[in-house]
């Protein structure tokens, strides 16, 4: 498979800081029932994937796999594609711990090695849709789902983006860089991070030939945590993240 | 439950009647003057940074496609669209100051625009009349999305298309209280909904992105498209509307949606 600057970058960051990341949030980001980004809201409270039992579900950057863990306890036929072979050392270790087993793929989002229309589901929490370039990624999850079936990601919502002060690496509520366009950026940790303007979004799918079907911007709540370090505020008064829903017809 | 709808009711007609006062006194101080320059511009171009429809691409092909505008004010953008292949353009609005001028100015230029008096929210039109609902910062920001969509809706025929354009969610979140453009987030996305502007009494409904594609989803539509737009090193100033061409250069000032009714 044809692996893109960028990824083979991401794989270095990711393959050096895996160790690190498990550390600093595995345990939070690996409670007792699945959930989403960094405030870690309950897939039970937005319904994002459904019912996901007897469905073939594809995670694009697993990981340590712990959501991909719940979907498999859940009866979802599981593959776990990661970009860096460190991370699924970590999902190895953890499905052990869990007594689950399913196929890990090691590999970029931006070029998956499983056939066409293979799979009910594809999503990422995270993951894939911020370390690949999603003009290369949207057209993928398209070709790899079935007709009906579901792609669903979250990441750092736009706006969060454009108010990301790189220098202090924190979000403000000055808007310090433009929105026009945003794409790649290089991130003072060696890695490459992805992300497209609302509107490119929907283009995109369009042009993959996905329907929009939702667009979450979930609210963290008053006493919500995280071991991110974004701010509270700052997340109860816009988006931090968005999580999109399209539909291959 | 009677109370609440006396309430929501009273509401309804403060906003309305605030937003026809408020268009009364626009066009007395600008666009009826504005009105001959902008029907006579043969170019369909998209808002304040005036983008070509040739650029982005966001109506459907108009050749004798029926077409209501939601809020049309002078009626200029339902000008061009008659002119540019429209079978039948119906301009609603709100304020009776705004279709004089627009009646005015359909002799002028001869080109049999309808024009009804009316609240977009309830155009009191009939249901599948259309193939195409247009809004250029009409009833897309004057009136109540959860009562306009739905109204678009019923007018449109199956398979008929919903244009509009509005500002920008960024933009929006940066205005001040005095009719400036901030570089700092100046208001919170969450409960955003409608906007109460102090000065003038007006009303305008401004929501996120999320709520954007709820409320036209909930609807029947399917989306098509989204177009975000800024200004380039040639626009310049709005010579009556608050718009900072600097500021839109970086961040988006106004953006259009295009959905389609699919039942």
């Amino acid at each position: 498979m044809n692996v893109s600057d960028d990824a083979l970058r991401n794989r270095a960051h990711w393959d050096e800081t895996s160790a690190v990341y498990q550390e600093q949030h595995g345990e939070f980001i690996g409670g007792s029932e699945p959930a989403w980004g960094e405030w870690q809201i309950q897939e039970r409270e937005l319904g994002i994937l459904g019912d996901v039992a007897g469905k073939d579900v594809l995670e694009l950057g697993c990981g340590a796999a712990q959501w991909s863990i719940h979907l498999a306890r859940a009866g979802a036929r599981i593959v776990a594609l990661d970009n860096s072979a460190e991370q699924l050392a970590h999902a190895r270790r953890l499905m052990d711990e869990a007594g689950v087993d399913f196929p890990l793929v090691h590999g970029s989002a931006e070029a998956v090695a499983l056939p066409d229309a293979s799979f009910d589901i594809v999503f990422c929490d995270h993951g894939a849709m911020t370390f690949a370039d999603p003009f290369r990624t949207v057209p993928e999850a398209a070709r790899l789902l079935r007709p009906g079936g579901l792609f669903a990601f979250s990441m750092l919502s736009p706006f969060a983006w454009v108010c990301w002060d790189e220098g202090a690496d924190e979000v403000r509520t000055q808007l310090a860089g433009a929105y026009f366009g945003m794409h790649r950026e290089e991130t003072p940790d060696g890695a490459v991070q992805f992300n497209l303007p609302y509107g490119e979004w929907i283009r995109l799918f369009r042009h993959s030939g996905l329907v929009v079907e939702d667009l979450v911007e979930p609210q963290p709540g008053p006493e919500a945590r995280t071991t991110y370090g974004f701010p509270l505020d700052w997340a109860r008064r816009w988006p931090s993240e968005t999580i999109w829903k399209a539909r291959k017809p | 439950m009677a109370e609440r709808d006396d309430l929501e009711g009273a509401e309804t007609v403060s906003y309305l009647e605030k937003n026809r006062e408020s268009w009364t006194k626009a066009n007395a101080e600008y666009t009826d003057e504005r009105a001959p320059v902008a029907w006579a511009r043969e170019e369909i171009a998209w808002g304040m940074c005036k983008v070509p429809e040739a650029e982005v691409r966001m109506l459907p092909d108009l050749e004798g496609k029926e077409v209501v505008e939601l809020g049309c004010g002078t009626a200029y953008f339902g000008a061009w669209l008659k002119r540019h292949g429209a079978a039948r353009v119906v301009g609603v609005d709100i304020t009776p100051a705004q279709l004089e001028t627009a009646r005015r100015m359909d002799e002028q230029f001869g080109l049999g625009l309808e024009l009804v008096e009316a609240n977009a929210e309830e155009t009191g039109l009939p249901d599948a009349s259309f193939d195409l609902a247009v809004s250029e910062y009409g009833a897309s920001i004057w009136c109540d999305p959860d009562k306009w969509i739905p109204e678009a809706a019923r007018l449109l025929r199956s398979g008929g298309e919903l244009v509009f354009l509005r500002n920008a969610t960024l933009a929006v979140l940066c205005w001040t209280d005095d009719d400036q453009v901030s570089e700092t987030l100046q208001r919170p996305q969450r409960g955003l909904r409608r906007i109460d502007w102090e000065d003038d009494g007006t009303a305008e409904f401004q929501m996120g992105h999320s709520e954007w594609v709820r409320v036209l989803r909930a609807n029947g539509f399917e989306i098509l498209d989204m177009a975000e737009l800024y200004a380039d090193e040639n626009t310049t100033r709005h010579a009556y509307y608050a718009f900072d061409p600097e500021w839109a250069r970086r961040w988006p000032w106004e953006e259009i949606w295009r959905a389609r009714k699919t039942a």
